[in-house]
């Protein structure tokens, strides 16, 4: 009876464990992404530093497997109470650090970014990846049969759990720091009572748990302080679900800012001038206008023009509303705010348009990715009317266009031209691209003048900024070998990567070669086993990736249905634990057969969505993501139990599959999919599998078999 | 001494326990002393750029000349003269503006004939407003920079060596000819910065003062006197950008200092060539209130009332991208105070349609130049002055 309630009790703490390391998890990437870059290279640094911080932690606990110490539950309760805490300290040190590494309101390079988020979230990712193998080992110093697959179950059952409770309520309700004390109270509890149920004494117990509570408390108080800016009053904060939206306040000036970085502010008039006159000025009645985005002010200029209606789509619900809260856009009746993602909107529809104006941020995320594409570029003439004109534009130049620029701009332009007869480049301080069926007149303010519009910017500067020397410029370092911009093979975000690189004069070569030798080194020093929990870990987490950029591409950024994805992604893993667990699964042929069916899947999925597109049913992404998981879930029951379940082999597991799926996120999201797409990536990791069957078919050490 | 509430005590309570191990935490965390904290405090103190070991090249390219103030010693060492970070160099070796490197002891500038960058700009983009309003400027850049701004305009450039480069072949007479041809009045040596090719500027200076055409300086002017006086004697006009009055600003947004660039400023007002001063306002850094006034009395002093003063609104850019644009009331104040101090002429630029971007008469207060963009709608100077008061205004106007 003991025995139960102590394991009970240590089951508890891990589960609540994974359900705060999860919730922290996702919060680590949001403020990472609030704090820096909002794009998938971050995310992927953030995850390949987290899993492989995890890993090591884990095989930390190898200094500890030696002997099994009984005083383990008790040192597995005073981590995890630390532990409970400990994310309020993680997320306010990466608040605070910001500032003193990096120079306040500038952006961080490459390297810079990921040694800082190596060191930030190192105490915590040591600490949680520890706690996981500890628990093994502690439940182990009572039951030491106890097999390991059931403490994996538990680390998946919280994990689960976490990523539920943050994607579909904590996310929607709660601020980051509170979303960090719901999460942080069941360790709290769990721990505690572990720890009660060790005897220790409440006089020692109660004020470290209070102190505890008491960091927990803090957190939530700190909340505003931490994220307001020096050089403004802070007049509004809300974590949407996409982003962190503020507005400051300064001198009269409101600045709407997403994820730290400004997205509009008052008195733009150049930006708001530009982005409306230059397309609507070709056409000599625009009565029906869609806006991707805003810029503040442009409705206003839009509507000088006297169009019957105007579609602004935004897809966060809370850009829009601060945008007209605050001024930064006139409301008008004839403006109908929709809050979906835009792709959707036009492939949901047949209205036609004069003109469709994307106001969106270069391509350096899937998601912006997807309004630079082919498709969209098709989707969007569908809807324009015959004399109809898309326009947008990208980050620009002054005197002269760097190698990237030209490249990115190259492969814009090549792909619009695959759409349209006509695509006109107007190279003002960001570069402007208008797509026509019919030859654009690149003399805005005379056709300005015709219809009577008036502008102060346009009419004052435009001659002396946007000459037909630069024009001529621009169009001359064109090059039209540039690749094309697919949905599913999006060179721009390489670009973009690049371009990352550029602005701090930095080398990507120097990354991949130091992660490619760790890598290396990493591999030569596993045994089979290891091998294939690593190939597992990646297919895993590189699949999910597939998955979730695939289901964008074909059914839009839909928050609701991406977060089912990533959960679906976690529900299996538990059920195929269980089942392994349940069936003892060891063979050979249960491991191989899982890895061919892994590799089936991979490849079906693949062609499926490739061949179907948006007429693939979107709940056979959630039935891919959940098979994915079983399989990973269950062949690592499979590969404990065949390459033996000491607490030595535990600890590798759980390290190689950490290792393994914090590799398959970077090399998915950074240099995969932007290089060599969706299909190639698919097919890279049907290579890591088939030689994972090549690892265990060549396994002939007779001990392990049935 | 300023009361705590319940709720502050209790969140510094907080606080210290829970960052005891990093005392910076608490700081960075406490409201109100965050909000007092300068900005200029936070992040690293100096970006000032480095020399560059062995990245020269084997030997001298096509346009490259030997550098037109240096010492050389003994060892093969040699230390550029040209801006105040004198750099010195080892044999191989590139300087800190990335355009100066030693090749076996000579000191050659890599920045010769080769501009990157070449346009046809109104006067008013320098931004000049007093020089030859309604002409157009010549207007070329070689690559390199002495400073790190972490907002530059033109990093493209500035932030890259020559041979990275796409670039025209133009050696001195061709830039001459070249700005002949186009009709322009001036030739601007500008976008990156001209200090660091220095050499070319110069040479080109020299032919199209003698033919005739005004050369215009716009630069940071982190120059050393010795080769400025040098080229003052080539010059016309100049637009220097001071860009705080404050030296650990100057350290920490731009790389650079501060003290040269005053003694650039003197010397161009000593030497009268025609200056005007451009001041970009930065939130957070630039912004300061009581800095602002510093800089308008020192002006006033040193320089007199006389020389145009741009203050610039920023925006988000190149690296300092996570800061608001420049509140306009902000400007306005600004341009208000220094008008108040005695700063004759004080403009707002980046400002479509601002009050601030004409010209009004020191002395009868009317209005001189209208501008409407890089557009002038009205024109009330007559034989250099206000044809309503006679007063005499500052500038080169014909």
């Amino acid at each position: 009876m003991k025995k139960n309630r102590n394991t009970s009790a240590l089951n508890g703490v891990i589960i609540a464990t994974g359900v705060s390391s999860v919730v922290t998890q996702l919060l680590t990437v949001r403020e990472f992404l609030a704090q820096f870059e909002g794009n998938e290279f971050v995310i992927a640094v953030v995850l390949f530093n987290w899993l492989v911080l995890g890993g090591t932690g884990t095989l930390l606990a190898r200094l500890f497997e030696k002997k099994r110490s009984p005083s383990y539950p008790r040192l597995l309760g005073w981590l995890s109470l630390a532990a409970s805490a400990m994310p309020v300290l993680h997320i306010l040190i990466i608040r605070a650090l910001r500032d003193i590494f990096f120079i306040h309101g500038s952006m961080a390079g490459f390297y810079g970014f990921f040694l800082f988020s190596l060191l930030t979230t190192a105490p915590y990712c040591l600490l949680v990846g520890f706690l996981l193998p500890l628990g093994l080992l502690a439940i182990r110093a009572r039951i030491p049969s106890y097999p390991g697959a059931m403490v994996y179950m538990a680390d998946n059952a919280g994990d689960i759990a976490g990523g539920a409770l943050f994607s579909f309520v904590l996310v929607f309700f709660l601020s980051p720091m509170q979303a960090l004390l719901l999460s942080g109270l069941p360790l709290l509890f769990c721990s505690a009572y572990l720890l009660r149920s060790e005897k220790v004494t409440v006089s020692r117990l109660l004020p470290a748990a209070a102190a505890t509570g008491g960091v927990l408390l803090a957190g939530v108080l700190l909340e505003l302080p931490s994220i307001t800016p020096p050089e403004g009053q802070l007049v509004d904060y809300h974590e949407s679900r996409y982003s962190r939206i503020t507005v400051i306040k300064q001198a009269g000036q409101y600045t709407l800012f997403s994820d730290g970085r400004p997205i509009a502010g008052s008195a733009n008039r150049q930006q708001a001038e530009e982005t409306a006159h230059y397309p609507l000025s070709q056409l000599k009645r625009p009565d029906s206008v869609m806006l991707v985005s805003a810029v503040s002010g442009v409705i206003k200029e839009v509507f000088k023009h006297h169009p019957e209606n105007v579609d602004y789509v935004e897809l966060d619900p809370e850009i829009s509303d601060a945008m007209f809260r605050y001024n930064l856009l006139a409301p008008r009746k004839n403006v109908t705010v929709i809050n979906r993602d835009a792709r959707l909107v036009l492939a949901g529809s047949d209205k036609k348009y004069n003109a469709i104006i994307v106001c969106m941020p270069d391509p350096d995320t899937f998601q912006t990715n997807r309004f630079y594409t082919e498709s969209f570029f098709e989707l969007a003439r569908g809807h324009l009317t015959k004399d109809g004109v898309l326009a947008f534009s990208m980050e620009g130049f002054d005197a002269y266009l760097t190698e990237t620029d030209r490249e990115k701009i190259s492969v814009v332009y090549n792909t619009a031209a695959r759409v349209f007869p006509h695509v006109t480049i107007l190279p003002s301080e960001k570069i402007f691209f208008l797509c026509t069926n019919r030859p654009v007149n690149p003399d805005i303010p005379g056709l300005l003048k015709e219809k009577k519009v008036p502008t102060e910017y346009i009419s004052g500067f435009f001659y002396g900024n946007v000459t037909p020397e630069r024009i001529a410029y621009i169009n001359l370092l064109l090059d039209r070998s540039a690749p094309v911009n697919t949905d599913t093979r999006p060179v721009l975000m390489k670009l973009m990567f690049d371009r990352w690189f550029t602005l701090f004069s930095e080398s990507r070569h120097i990354f991949y070669i130091v992660s490619g030798l760790l890598l290396l080194i990493w591999l030569v020093r596993i045994d089979r086993g290891g091998f294939v929990l690593f190939s597992n870990g990646a297919a895993h987490m590189a699949s999910e990736i597939i998955a979730i950029f695939a289901f964008q591409i074909f059914f839009g950024y839909i928050y609701f249905q991406i977060g089912l994805i990533v959960t679906m992604f976690l529900a299996g893993l538990l059920p195929g634990a269980w089942i392994g667990n349940r069936l003892k699964a060891r063979s050979r042929t249960a491991i191989i057969g899982l890895d061919f069916f892994l590799v089936a899947l991979l490849g079906a999925f693949t062609f499926l969505a490739y061949r179907l597109g948006s007429r693939m049913p979107p709940v056979s992404y959630l039935v891919f993501g959940f098979l994915v998981s079983w399989a990973c879930g269950f062949q690592f029951t499979a590969i404990l139990q065949r390459f033996g379940d000491t607490d030595r082999h535990a600890t590798g597991a759980f390290s190689a599959d950490l290792v393994g799926a914090a590799f398959g996120a970077l090399l998915a999201s950074v240099l995969l999919i932007p290089n060599i797409g969706i299909a190639g990536t698919a097919a890279v990791l049907i290579a890591v599998k088939l030689l994972s069957i090549i690892a265990v078919g060549t396994d002939h050490d007779k001990t392990h078999k049935t | 001494m300023t009361k705590l509430t319940r709720r502050e005590l209790l969140a510094a309570a907080i606080t210290g326990t829970a960052t005891l191990c990093c005392p910076s935490l608490s700081r960075a965390f406490w409201p109100s002393g965050r909000q007092a904290e300068s900005d200029a405090s936070a992040g690293p103190d100096d970006i000032t750029g480095h020399i560059f070991k062995n990245s020269a090249p084997d030997e001298p390219w096509k346009w490259a000349r030997e550098a037109f103030d240096y010492i050389g010693t003994s060892d093969l060492k040699t230390t550029c003269m040209i801006c105040p970070h004198e750099c010195e160099l080892s044999p191989g070796d590139r300087g800190i503006c990335r355009s100066k490197v030693n090749i076996d002891g000579t000191l050659y500038s890599l920045s010769y004939g080769d501009p990157c960058a070449v346009h046809l700009d109104p006067v008013e983009k320098k931004p000049l407003f007093h020089f030859k309003p309604r002409t157009t400027a010549f207007s070329i850049a070689a690559a390199g920079c002495n400073f790190r701004c972490l907002n530059c305009q033109n990093w493209e450039i500035s932030q890259a060596r020559p041979e990275e480069l796409r670039h025209y072949e133009m050696f001195p007479p061709d830039v001459v000819k070249a700005a002949k041809q186009t009709g322009a009045a001036s030739i601007a040596y500008t976008y990156s910065e001209a200090v660091t090719f220095f050499e070319y500027m110069y040479d080109t200076a020299g032919i199209a003062k003698a033919a005739g055409i005004s050369n215009l300086l716009i630069s940071n002017g982190f120059v050393n006197k010795a080769p400025l006086d040098a080229l003052c004697d080539v010059i016309d006009g100049a637009n220097i950008n001071l860009k705080s009055f404050d030296d650990s600003i100057y350290r920490k947004l731009n790389g650079g200092r501060l003290k040269p660039v005053l003694q650039t400023l003197k010397t161009l007002h000593n030497r009268k060539v025609h200056l005007e001063i451009t001041n970009l306002v930065v939130p957070g850094y630039t912004d300061d209130y009581n800095m602002f006034k510093r800089m308008c009395a020192w002006i006033l002093e040193a320089l007199g009332p006389d020389h145009p003063l741009h203050l610039l609104r920023f925006f988000p850019k190149y690296k300092l991208n996570r800061l608001p644009p420049t509140p306009v009331d902000t400007l306005t104040d600004f341009r208000k105070t220094a008008m108040q101090a005695g700063i004759r002429y004080v403009y707002v630029g980046n400002v479509p349609g601002h009050e601030g971007t004409n010209t009004y008469c020191h002395n009868c207060k009317k209005m001189l130049i209208r501008r409407h963009g890089y557009l002038i709608t009205q024109y009330n100077i007559k034989n250099e002055k206000c044809k309503f008061c006679g007063a005499s205004i500052p500038g080169v106007w014909s």
